[in-house]
């Protein structure tokens, strides 16, 4: 299984969903793809569809609706799966995390593995929490890193 | 024996070829958008990640089409290297494309449903175009069988076939899922309609398509290097320009509607092979 | 056995059969003789076969006395039926063809010269074909008409059973459908194809609906032309002859196939007869109206009977054409319908429909490959002949059965069959994969079809397209079934025995002659071409399929032209479809709902979403049909136009010849 678990390291593919954030975060996900950062060299695409993550990133606070898209979207994702709370508000409902319809920060709904904070984070940011979570995979698969 | 030999060497050569081709096109298209890109063996982690995950699945038939789409497009490629009939290989390829779309039909889900209609449109675009290449080499050759084509003394088909290998690269667009006419699915993460027929396959069965892509490159490839079997490394070298060219296409164009393909590939594809045809008719005079 | 014995057995008993159906009305003594009578005619019809070709005159005169007097009771019925259902096209063809038959055999003396013609019958491979074919598939149609009918029935609520008088008119088809591919006095042939007609026109009126009777009428007045343009074949042959009845068989017209110029014409005339029969266009509609009766009779009239004679006709008649300009046309006739029902049969919505549309191109197929007159190409008719009646058959029961199941026969309405029917769908499936993918035999003869068609390149052309376009309508109408929602645990559903066991023969059958083509074809096939064409080498090698270079008159340049190993291809069908269908399996836990934007409601049991403003919503999912591209408003026309003109430089290309 080495191989199998080295890819897991090597190819994680992301799938990227907006709770009800301002939108700032988002553009900064998008700009992880730009020929700047270009995520695709550690092997990390962005893909539009749960079935084919890896890696669940997740902007903005959750509100009482997206609460059960999000809950539906990770049942999606076949294992090994992880979290990713990009943004203040994902972490902790950031500015919002007092209005009438939001519920709070990514972990009040699904289990994260890693926060990204800044508002908006920053791309390298992004980038870095990706690579923590990898290095909380490969401790998990007991794969040295 | 020998022939098993010369398969199961071509069953296990084939996806490792079409793999590395499969990191070179990722690393082309990067370098044409001005990114690094990611390394050659990238779609190896891609495939073995796949194997590793857990399965999850929509309907159980969905599976079982997929592995017919695997052994019928590894047929192929057997029938191509034991250079066995090229209109029977056309037929296999024909299921395998068959068994993908059904795959694709076996949840009801609507963006697998969109796909495998839109694969099915792929499919009427090109799969008269490719009969009327088998067409065309036995109106050249007098015979279907791939034997003949590579047997040492032949004649290379380019000089008389080359309206038909123009309509080939068309069916090269289709059978490589690039743009313009990477409407059922696409390579590229993200598309609008989701991952269009692959939305429902994932995990290992992603995997199995990925590994059935790779052996489906190295058999339309192999087709396009036919035209210049004798020698063969011609052939192989306009086979892989030919593999380039589709990049770049791939890099400047948009994709198109459905319509539109079936229109263009058949008004240009099928106009160009039926005029090659007849050409060839009239000169042999006849079969 | 005795020869007059079989030949009564495959004409007679039938007959006999029906009208002892007709008199019982007790559904278990009837199914009985149905039954009895199904398991006769198969072995006779294997008995058949081991005697092997020979040729037959029945000693009395009567017969041919009875022949006369039920020619004219059939053709009075007709002016009766145009009478009463004031229909005026079936009242003026039946008179094209009483008057001039009359005046024929009384005005111009015909008659006496008919009664000596000997052999009346001759029975060579491609009749013995034939006679297989429609003994075989036939038998297993009536036996499972017997529940189906009684279900239909039940399911109508219709009061005064009429399954007897349905009976005996499905199992009368099968006698003259024996007894006109075995006839060789073409006044008898032509007797057996009225006696085809009427059994059609009966059959597709059965129920009795305005629609219905419509439609059988139509049937009746298209297959009336064709017996016209026999007729008048059979008149200028006679005329032609001197007056002698020595052209009135089809042996001398076969035999005579050096001597063209002067018989072309009536050959010609016959063809069009078999293009009616054969639904081919511009006269499709007769064929389709015919979906509006009782599915074992749409099995019958596309698989084994009916439709079959058409193609046999023309097929019989290829050696008379060899090498002509009609040859050519017939040929390029026959692809253009290949191309223009496969087209066709994308858009339509209703799984008969779709059938009817496919047997119509394949029976194009059949005629082209007839017209292109090789020893390959009749090869090809004649396999595709046996496996398109084997298929056809299957797929026409399976309507029926989801017909039963669902009560619909639209396409949309089987959605998620594989659900709710798995067993059906199963059977369907194979249906459905063994009509257009290898290693099947359809595709078989498909391939060996293309494989010869270079000759006439027009018809090549046609070929490729209509052959993608059939790939695209089984595909679409098979992922209708298939689409399912992730649950397990399905029950197997229990179908009657009446309807289970044709259904199981059959798909045994597809696999039977698919695996053995090779020695199918070396036992039965390989003679039938030469009673065609004189085929010097052979298609089969061991198991596989071979096509030698020596095969077609240019001559390749290497030992073989294509090869299909049959085997090995199925064993790959085993690999990629059997064995997972029969070993991969998903857990219960393993099932997620499909990919909905996150906005399904839940479970995997549901196919509910949530829509805007938080309302639950089902989701619907429907085919394609490209009804603006391929639908028959949209290209109607251009076929009519196109097969019209075709049938006129046909004809004109003969006259041309001939004068
Ligand atoms: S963290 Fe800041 S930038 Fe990101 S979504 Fe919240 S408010 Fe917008």
């Amino acid at each position: 299984m080495g191989i199998i678990n080295t890819s897991r390291i090597k190819s994680p593919w992301i799938m990227h969903f907006d709770n009800s954030s301002c939108n700032g975060c988002d553009i900064e996900v998008l700009a992880c793809l730009t020929p700047l950062y270009d995520v695709e060299r550690f092997g990390i695409v962005n893909m539009g569809n749960p079935k084919h993550a890896d890696v669940l990133v997740v902007t903005g606070p959750v509100n009482r609706r997206t609460a059960r898209v999000l809950k539906n979207l990770y049942a999606q994702i076949p294992d090994p799966k992880m979290v990713i709370a990009v943004g203040t508000c994902a972490c902790s409902g950031g500015v919002f995390h007092n209005c009438y319809n939001i519920l709070g920060g990514v972990d009040k709904v699904i289990p994260v593995d890693v926060y990204v904070p800044g508002c908006a984070v920053k791309p390298e940011a992004i980038i870095d929490g990706v690579v923590l979570a990898l290095q909380k995979l490969s401790k998990a698969l007991g794969v040295a890193k | 024996m020998n022939q098993w030999w010369i398969a199961i060497i071509a069953i296990i050569v084939a996806p490792i070829i079409g793999g590395f081709l499969a990191g070179i096109d990722r690393k082309i298209t990067a370098r044409l958008q001005g990114r690094y890109g990611p390394p050659i063996v990238q779609p190896f982690y891609d495939f073995f990640k796949l194997l590793g995950k857990s399965r999850i699945a929509t309907s159980r038939m969905q599976f079982v089409w997929i592995y017919g789409y695997l052994v019928f497009m590894i047929t192929c490629v057997v029938f191509l290297v034991l250079k066995l009939d090229l209109l029977l290989l056309i037929f296999l390829l024909g299921f395998a494309g068959i068994s993908f779309v059904l795959g694709g039909f076996s949840s009801k889900s609507p963006y697998s449903h969109f796909g495998a209609n839109r694969e099915l449109m792929q499919i009427l675009s090109y799969e008269p175009v490719l009969l009327l290449m088998a067409l065309g080499v036995y109106a050249q050759n007098g015979s279907f069988m791939i034997s003949e084509i590579v047997k040492p003394g032949a004649a290379p088909l380019l000089p008389s076939l080359w309206p038909i290998f123009i309509a080939v690269l068309l069916v090269l667009t289709i059978k490589l899922r690039k743009s313009p006419f990477d409407l059922s699915t696409s390579h590229h993460g993200h598309q609008e309609l989701v991952k269009g027929i692959m939305t429902e396959f994932s995990g290992p069965y992603y995997a199995l398509i990925t590994l059935t892509e790779w052996y489906e490159i190295v058999l339309v490839l192999g087709l396009v290097a036919l035209f210049w079997a004798n020698p063969l490394w011609v052939g192989i070298i306009i086979a892989l320009a030919a593999f380039v060219l589709e990049l770049i296409i791939d890099n400047i164009a948009a994709r198109m509607t459905v319509g539109w393909m079936v229109k263009f590939t058949w008004a240009v594809g099928l106009v160009l092979c039926v005029l090659n045809i007849a050409y060839l008719y009239l000169i042999k005079g006849g079969a | 056995m005795d020869l007059n014995w079989m030949m009564a057995v495959a004409i007679l008993l039938p007959l006999v059969a029906g009208i002892l159906v007709f008199i019982i009305r007790q559904y278990h003594i009837r199914g009985l003789i149905v039954i009895l009578t199904a398991i006769a005619l198969i072995i006779n019809s294997i008995l058949l076969m081991l005697h092997g070709p020979d040729t037959y005159t029945p000693t009395s005169h009567y017969w041919g006395l009875a022949i006369t007097i039920l020619d004219y009771a059939m053709l009075l019925f007709y002016i009766y039926a145009g009478l009463s259902l004031k229909n005026w096209l079936v009242l003026i063809f039946a008179l094209t063809q009483i008057i001039p038959l009359a005046y024929w055999e009384f005005g111009m003396g015909a008659s006496k010269a008919l009664e000596e013609i000997k052999p009346a019958f001759v029975f060579d491979h491609l009749s013995i074909v034939m006679v297989l074919v429609i003994s075989i598939v036939g038998s297993l149609i009536t036996i499972f008409a017997l529940r189906y009918m009684y279900d239909h029935e039940h399911h109508k609520e219709i009061e005064k059973s009429r399954q007897s008088r349905f009976l005996f008119w499905l199992v009368m088809f099968l006698g003259a459908m024996n007894g006109l591919v075995m006839a060789n006095n073409l006044l008898w042939l032509y007797f057996f194809w009225e006696v085809t007609t009427l059994c059609c026109f009966e059959l597709i009126a059965h129920d009795l609906t305005k629609e219905a009777i419509n439609n059988g009428a139509r049937a009746l007045w298209m297959n009336s032309i064709g017996g016209t343009t026999m007729i008048l074949a059979m008149i200028y042959l006679f005329a032609k002859g001197g007056g002698t009845a020595e052209m009135l068989t089809l042996e001398s017209i076969i035999k005579a196939g050096g001597n063209q110029a002067m018989l072309l014409l009536p050959v010609a005339l016959m063809c069009f007869t078999g293009f009616i029969k054969a639904a081919q266009f511009p006269f499709q509609t007769w064929l389709l109206g015919a979906m509006v009766a009782p599915t074992p009779v749409s099995a019958l009239l596309h698989s084994s009977t009916m439709v079959k004679a058409g193609v046999y006709l023309v097929l019989r008649l290829a050696p008379a054409f060899a090498g002509s300009y009609l040859g050519i046309m017939v040929a390029i006739c026959g692809a253009f319908t290949f191309f223009a029902a496969s087209v066709l049969a994308i858009a339509q919505t209703t799984g008969k429909r779709v059938l009817a549309y496919s047997t119509i191109a394949n029976l194009g197929l059949i005629i082209a490959c007839a017209g292109i007159n090789s020893p390959l190409a009749i090869a090809a008719a004649i396999l595709l002949i046996i496996f398109h009646a084997v298929s056809k058959c299957l797929m026409f029961l399976c309507a029926g059965t989801i017909e039963h199941l669902v009560w619909s026969r639209e396409i949309e309405d089987m959605e998620g069959l594989a659900e709710k029917f798995p067993v059906t769908t199963f059977i369907t499936a194979i249906g459905i994969l063994s009509m257009f993918l290898p290693p099947f035999g359809m595709l078989l003869g498909k391939w060996l079809a293309l494989e010869s068609v270079f000759a006439v390149p027009l018809a090549a052309i046609l070929f490729v397209i209509a052959s993608a376009a059939t790939m695209v309508f089984w595909a679409k109408w098979l992922g209708r079934l298939l689409q399912v929602l992730p649950r397990l645990g399905r029950k197997f559903e229990s179908l009657s025995l009446s309807y289970s066991v044709p259904l199981w023969l059959l798909v045994l059958g597809i696999f039977v002659v698919g695996i053995g083509v090779a020695p199918v074809y070396q036992r039965f096939v390989s003679f039938a071409v030469n009673n065609v064409v004189a085929a010097t080498e052979a298609f089969a090698a061991g198991w596989n399929i071979v096509v030698p270079s020596a095969s077609v008159a240019a001559g390749g340049t290497g030992a073989l032209i294509g090869s299909f190993p049959v085997w090995p291809l199925y064993i790959v069908f085993g690999v990629a479809i059997v064995l997972p269908l029969i070993f991969v399996t998903v857990k219960p836990g393993e099932l997620r709902p499909v990919y909905l934007c996150g906005e399904q409601v839940g479970g995997v049991d549901t196919d509910e979403w949530i829509t805007t403003a938080d309302q639950k919503a089902k989701l619907q999912l429907g085919g394609f049909y490209w009804q603006g591209a391929t639908g028959e408003g949209a290209v109607n026309p251009w076929f009519y136009t196109v097969s019209i003109a075709l049938l006129v430089i046909l004809f004109a290309v003969v006259v041309g010849v001939s004068l």
